[in-house]
């Protein structure tokens, strides 16, 4: 969770979830790869926060994502900036009836750019390389369900379960786990990083930057850059300065949203934004004091006015979502976002009703990033208006990692769940929010993962969040968006933050962008 | 000076193991499990306590330090937890900016703080005497970030005169250089401030002196006693300033680097901690304490022949 930094969060218990696996099973619709984008040059894209290592399997850093995943890694299915399911590696895959079988199509043809050729055998290894006892992938319980990966015949991977998970593709397609690696440049992993996609990695300067050029050997069409470099800019300043002085054509995510003001209504830039998979919220702990009852949980979320947090925290660009669920997600319910219209007065009686007519003491610990240290205050003194004296403590990531996520020592805390589709967070007991009723969220997961219907999955997940809501689990803030802003002739940028990776597939410079990628959320 | 310098560099030793071991020891109890820090909110407890092992990090706290200052002593400072890169090698690059940096930005300062303290000092009370008086004020009163941001502003993005921030590498020293100059000001004009203040006070009090009246007296220009008699006089303090400036300035990189977004000593600190890199951190801080004990030590030394009667003394 938390800031561009550091991806977080997520179900220890596994779920992430993920769309119609059954539903669009059996699929091999082609992947909007035949365009082949004109134009040339080094790109240069700003990024704020460096890789701490290239090693995307060890550590969930987003950066690493960001600049590794779809661009030198590539895995069998993968997001389009939409958030819909496109086949990469694999040409086609199927769903077998029960739901317990996945059987992928491997393309051929394909070779990492060390000139290896890529095989299922590869894919099988990197599979069985994420669920070794031994491993420490970041997001290895998402794999948890699977019990076997195997070759099949000459140009297949079949993959089992240990019980249906309509999420399977999704959670292969959304997160590192998913990359197919080269069996011999594995042991170089942390400081050469090799894959099948559209660049090579060519070189690195720890907290700097991090350069590729094209892959000769890539099996689609070229990107329209001739070059690529990620520059690393510590302070949202000199990244600003950085773009408006040329040494960069692409700010891939503004890390203070209120500086787009800088670039907005000037034709020599461009402004990109779009949803991320985030869930900006005030997580409540339930455990114990007032906080355990839901009447007190539910003045909390009716004493803020998230529309005005919105606006302050990320300058307007973002959805108010109300619930643990983004715009993009096949259960989406906006309704959610009406259940706690800001209403002082009835936050004040529910307290009453509560027990608490004179309010009660309460800290908000807040970690280091902006969205966290606008909106503290804010909802501080929106608490206070209410009777509920709030106490702003600011500590450092890892003492957030530690003190409010591992021990649970808080009371409220202000962070974004960056993970896509991260419901089952409230099936996990030991999560550190302690929601009261998680076993019987669990089973309705269950059951929600195990449907065979695409309409029969999404109510299974909108009882979860209509359950989640009305119990007012947590303050959920908004949805934020990722901002983008890019010299005006760059083309072919996702126009979403839906995937970890800053998808540049597809990114030219003076260059044209096909109706097909435009369709699939790249930029014209 | 034998006997004088075995002890110098005994106690030099002496006080890195003590270094070492405050180090090791805050670094110890600071709060974050590197191994949860890695692998963030999503990791399973088993996969956590199987990287604490890899880490190394299971072990006793004593055989934890002893094998740290074990490499350190011999040289082989290992890899780093989180980027899985030799430490030595990531060290030598963020070397290669900070030392230029460094020495750029003490040239500057130099060059600043001579001439305007002896001017401040020769022209107190007047018009010029005053204006220093006042603008070195301000140079130390100014925080370094808002000198750069102003700096950044003004000639990188107005007039695009030079980089607004980066380093190319050394494969282009021109271009290296060039991205070298606003951080080296913006460092080197608040230590060329400071410094202009104890270059005017210790040029004021030799001027009061008596050695130097007698020295007029005799029929000597101001231009002539200064030359022979004054500034040898107002060298000690200047050099023990600057030797603790250094200190002043390594410090001022860290700020600075994140500034300009240079691929220094200081930003590969910040984010060591940031990321609870803890060998990397104990390393550059081993590093820089070394560095400046040194300092220190070339500043005692140098006493002996700027003032041949300190040897006498010892």
């Amino acid at each position: 969770m938390s800031g561009r930094g550091r991806k977080a969060a997520l179900s220890a218990g596994a779920v992430a979830i993920a769309l119609t696996a059954a539903a669009c099973g059996g699929g091999s619709s082609p992947s909007g790869r035949s365009t082949a984008p004109t134009g040339g040059g080094p790109l240069t894209v700003a990024s704020s926060v460096a890789p701490p290592t290239l090693d995307l399997t060890s550590n969930p850093a987003a950066a690493i994502d960001e600049a590794l995943d779809y661009n030198v890694y590539q895995h069998l299915v993968q997001l389009d900036p939409k958030g819909h399911i496109v086949p990469v590696l694999a040409t086609a895959y199927s769903v077998s009836a029960d739901g317990l079988t996945y059987t992928f199509t491997v393309r051929s043809g394909v070779t990492f750019s060390n000139g290896d050729p890529m095989t299922p055998a590869d894919v099988v290894f990197s599979l069985q390389r994420a669920m070794a006892p031994n491993s420490t992938y970041p997001y290895k319980a998402v794999l948890g369900g699977v019990t076997s990966v195997a070759v099949s015949g000459t140009n297949q991977v079949v993959v089992t379960l240990s019980k249906p998970n309509n999420q399977f593709l999704y959670d292969l397609a959304a997160y590192s786990n998913g990359v197919v690696l080269d069996p011999k440049a594995v042991g170089t992993i942390a400081t050469a990083p090799v894959g099948t996609g559209p660049y090579k990695f060519t070189g690195f300067v720890p907290n700097y930057s991090l350069s590729f050029t094209l892959n000769p050997s890539y099996w689609g069409p070229k990107p329209g850059v001739s070059s690529l470099v990620f520059r690393y800019f510590p302070n949202a300043n000199a990244e600003n300065s950085a773009l408006q002085s040329g040494q960069v054509q692409v700010v891939d995510n503004l890390p203070n949203p209120q500086d787009v003001s800088q670039f907005k209504g000037n034709s020599a830039y461009k402004v990109i934004a779009g949803p991320t998979n985030g869930k900006i919220q005030m997580t409540i702990n339930n455990s114990s004091g007032p906080l355990s009852h839901a009447k007190v949980r539910q003045a909390i979320s009716y004493a803020t006015d998230k529309q005005a947090i919105l606006q302050a925290a990320g300058a307007g660009y973002g959805t108010v979502i109300g619930s643990d669920t983004v715009p993009g997600d096949p259960w989406y319910l906006p309704s959610l976002a009406q259940v706690y219209p800001y209403n002082p007065a009835k936050a004040k009686q529910l307290l009453t009703e509560a027990g608490y007519p004179s309010g009660f003491a309460l800290t908000l610990t807040l970690p280091p990033y902006g969205y966290a240290q606008t909106a503290g205050p804010l909802i501080a003194a929106e608490l206070n208006a209410v009777g509920i004296r709030t106490t702003i403590k600011n500590i450092q990531w890892p003492l957030w990692i530690s003190q409010v996520f591992l021990h649970g020592d808080f009371q409220l805390t202000i962070v974004d769940h960056v993970e896509a589709r991260d419901v089952g967070n409230y099936a996990n007991c030991g999560y550190y929010w302690k929601y009261a009723q998680c076993s019987q969220v669990a089973s309705m997961l269950s059951a929600a993962q195990a449907a065979t219907s695409q309409s029969g999955m999404v109510s299974g997940y909108q009882q979860i969040l209509t359950k989640i809501t009305a119990a007012a689990v947590n303050d959920w803030l908004y949805n934020p968006d990722q901002i983008t802003v890019a010299k005006a002739n760059i083309v072919g940028l996702p126009t979403s933050g839906r995937t970890e990776s800053f998808d540049l597939t597809h990114a030219s410079i003076g260059g044209t962008v096909s109706a097909q990628a435009q369709a699939q959320g790249y930029s014209s | 000076m034998a006997r004088f310098l075995t002890v110098r560099i005994g106690l030099l030793l002496v006080s890195l193991v003590g270094a070492s071991l405050l180090v090791f020891t805050v670094l110890a109890v600071l709060p974050g499990s590197p191994a949860q820090v890695i692998l963030g909110t999503q990791a399973t407890p088993a996969s956590v306590r199987q990287l604490t092992i890899q880490l190394g990090l299971d072990k006793p706290l004593w055989q934890q330090y002893l094998q740290w200052v074990g490499g350190l002593a011999s040289a082989r400072l290992g890899s780093s937890y989180i980027s899985h890169q030799p430490i030595g090698a990531q060290l030598v690059q963020a070397l290669q900016v900070t030392g230029p940096l460094v020495l750029l930005s003490l040239v500057v300062g130099v060059v600043v703080a001579v001439p305007a303290g002896m001017v401040g000092a020769l022209r107190h009370g007047r018009l010029a005497g005053t204006v220093i008086g006042v603008l070195s004020q301000i140079g130390v009163a100014i925080p370094t970030f808002v000198g750069g941001i102003v700096l950044i502003i003004l000639v990188a993005v107005k007039a695009h005169l030079l980089p607004s921030g980066g380093f190319p590498g050394w494969a282009e020293p021109g271009q290296s250089l060039r991205s070298l100059v606003l951080p080296a000001i913006t460092l080197g004009l608040v230590e060329g401030a400071i410094l202009t203040r104890y270059i005017r006070t210790a040029v004021m009090e030799v001027l009061a002196s008596d050695y130097l009246r007698t020295a007029r007296a005799k029929g000597l220009s101001l231009g002539k006693a200064m030359r022979r008699h004054g500034l040898r006089n107002v060298l000690p303090p200047i050099v023990t300033v600057l030797g603790l400036e250094f200190a002043g300035l390594i410090i001022g990189a860290i700020v600075v680097e994140n500034v300009f977004t240079l691929p220094g000593i200081g930003t590969l600190l910040l984010s060591a901690v940031q990321n609870r890199d803890l060998i990397v951190v104990e390393d550059i801080v081993m590093l820089v304490s070394g560095v400046v004990m040194l300092v220190n030590l070339l500043v005692d030394l140098s006493y002996r022949f700027l003032d041949p009667r300190m040897v006498r003394r010892t």
